[in-house]
């Protein structure tokens, strides 16, 4: 088992919360904690709580109870647009782009300022870690193809200059070749600008490729484990016990 | 007045009435598409927007100064309103807010009685909007063509305002998905009240736009709200295109009903809707979603 981060440069740090979706209990007393500049993954079959562990982080499901903290600061109960501006990304896994918005408009919504001595990102850098959006920017934004949803969804996450992004299944509704493509160019972003990811899948390739440390999930949102890439690709029962292969 | 004049009125005059049905129904509609509150006291609104023009020009203004002063009054009115009724009210389901502003039509009614009296009023126009332009064949009256502009400059303004502006994507994100409009960062509730508030402008516009058109009483509301209520539910709700093919269309068949048969006028009218809603439900542009 690997050590979580420290405490000193936890991103993330989640502490025995309860989440309900309606009236079912489906956050059940989790905690687990991403350390800056890691890439985490929670790993587990459907419906297990993937989902709604990062909607309670990000203050769309609030916790009942527990506490989230956020670089520090206790943001449970936080509406969520003031968690997001603390740096914190949602990269929901149906993309949610505004149907009625067009590309550059859907990356103007998420755009502000960021804090003093950090970058600002604007739609132009967006369009350079993404060309293709720079080519469609006016198309409407279900006009694109799955895998330029996407790459709008993660661009729009970078305009609000995240320093966590919570990425929701890249890989769903995405061909392999494509997944490999968001996979890699999320890695490449995370080097870059220094951002820590905490990324939440069923599919354990796409995990390994993306982060070096993963919680495995098992009903009602229990943590089974916390594994490296190294034991998780060492040890196939894990992954027969919790993933769809 | 030979045939063609006729023709030339009517258009002109079916053009302004759907005009401002088109302003209050888009108030309406924002309202809606934005904060899932259907209000009734949008009617009420509309005749304060009235009341205010009229009292501004009994103090010796000016009918164009009434532009300003009637939405900002009623935007005023709104904003008490959005943040003491409605706000406490958006985690209930519609009905609380079909009741609260069922209700609140019927107070507004009171007051505006209380305030300016039961008695029909007239608002005083400029004197160069109390003459006629000769349109071709037409002498078309001087007032109707300027609140024809200004319908103009208002929609133009809106269509501005909801596509170029940083509040105006908000407004239209908001409306497609509200929840990731908060996760990317911007005040989903800030937003909402910025579009109940602007609705009220809307109606604001339109009053002060209407009272010289028609004439002012307490009650003048409440023809407006069905009148634009008809043209959402035709032009599909949440539709901004629709509301305005729905506008105008509603515009030219009461203009013309009442130019025929006035007194079957309105029955011919909700006789369209109903049948417009048989063969397309959602109204026609209808897809539930504010574009």
């Amino acid at each position: 088992m690997t050590e979580p981060s420290q405490a000193s440069n936890q991103v993330i740090a989640v502490e025995d919360i309860n989440s309900y979706y309606g009236s079912s209990h489906v956050i059940q007393g989790l905690s687990l904690s991403v350390g800056e500049g890691e890439a985490v993954c929670i790993l587990g079959r459907n419906g297990v709580g993937k989902t709604t562990t990062l909607r309670s982080i990000v203050g769309l499901t609030p916790p009942r109870s527990g506490s989230v903290r956020i670089g520090g600061a206790e943001v449970r109960g936080w509406p969520a647009h003031k968690i997001t501006r603390l740096g914190v990304a949602y990269v929901p896994a149906e993309r949610h782009i505004f149907p009625g918005l067009t590309v550059e408009e859907n990356l103007l919504v998420a755009s502000r300022p960021a804090p003093a001595g950090q970058e600002t990102w604007t739609t132009d850098m967006v369009y350079e870690t993404f060309p293709v959006l720079g080519q469609r920017r006016h198309s409407g934004g279900t006009q694109l193809s799955g895998g330029e949803q996407q790459m709008l969804a993660i661009g729009r996450a970078l305009m609000g200059n995240p320093k966590v992004m919570l990425l929701d299944e890249p890989s769903q509704g995405l061909s392999p070749i494509l997944v490999s493509r968001v996979a890699e160019t999320v890695r490449a972003l995370c080097r870059q600008h220094n951002l820590t990811l905490l990324l939440v899948e069923q599919n354990f390739r796409i995990a390994l490729q993306m982060a070096g440390r993963h919680y495995l999930m098992g009903t009602k949102s229990k943590i089974q484990g916390v594994v490296s890439s190294k034991e998780l690709m060492d040890n196939e029962e894990l992954i027969k016990k919790h993933l769809s292969v | 007045m030979g045939a063609l004049a006729t023709v030339v009125d009517l258009i002109l005059n079916s053009l302004v009435l759907g005009g401002v049905f088109l302003i209050v129904a888009i108030g309406l509609n924002i309202i809606y598409g934005l904060n899932r509150v259907m209000n009734l006291a949008h009617g009420s609104l509309y005749a304060l927007g009235a009341y205010a023009g009229y009292t501004l020009v009994n103090l010796g203004g000016n009918f164009f100064l009434t532009l300003l002063f009637a939405p900002l009054v009623v935007g005023l009115v709104g904003l008490v309103i959005e943040r003491v009724l409605i706000s406490p009210m958006r985690a209930r389901p519609m009905v609380y807010t079909l009741i609260l502003t069922y209700g609140l039509m019927f107070v507004m009614d009171g007051c505006l009685k209380y305030f300016w009296g039961k008695e029909t009023r007239f608002i005083a126009m400029p004197e160069f909007m109390t003459q006629t332009l000769s349109l071709g064949p037409v002498q078309y009256p001087v007032f109707r063509l300027v609140i024809l502009l200004a319908i103009a400059a208002v929609m133009g303004g809106l269509m501005l305002m909801l596509g170029r502006t940083r509040m105006g994507v908000n407004m239209r994100a908001a409306a497609d998905i509200p929840e990731m409009v908060s996760a990317v960062g911007v005040n989903l509730r800030m937003v909402q009240m910025g579009a109940f508030v602007l609705g009220c402008v809307l109606a604001g516009v339109a009053g002060a736009l209407a009272g010289p058109l028609f004439t002012v009483y307490p009650v003048m509301g409440h023809g407006m709200l069905i009148s634009s209520f008809v043209v959402v539910v035709i032009g599909g709700l949440g539709s901004l295109r629709g509301a305005i093919y729905a506008a105008l269309l509603i515009g030219v068949v009461q203009t013309l009903a009442e130019f025929f048969i006035t007194d079957l006028a309105m029955v011919l009218v909700y006789m369209m809707m109903a049948l417009i809603l048989v063969f397309k439900p959602r109204g026609l542009v209808g897809e539930g979603k504010f574009e």
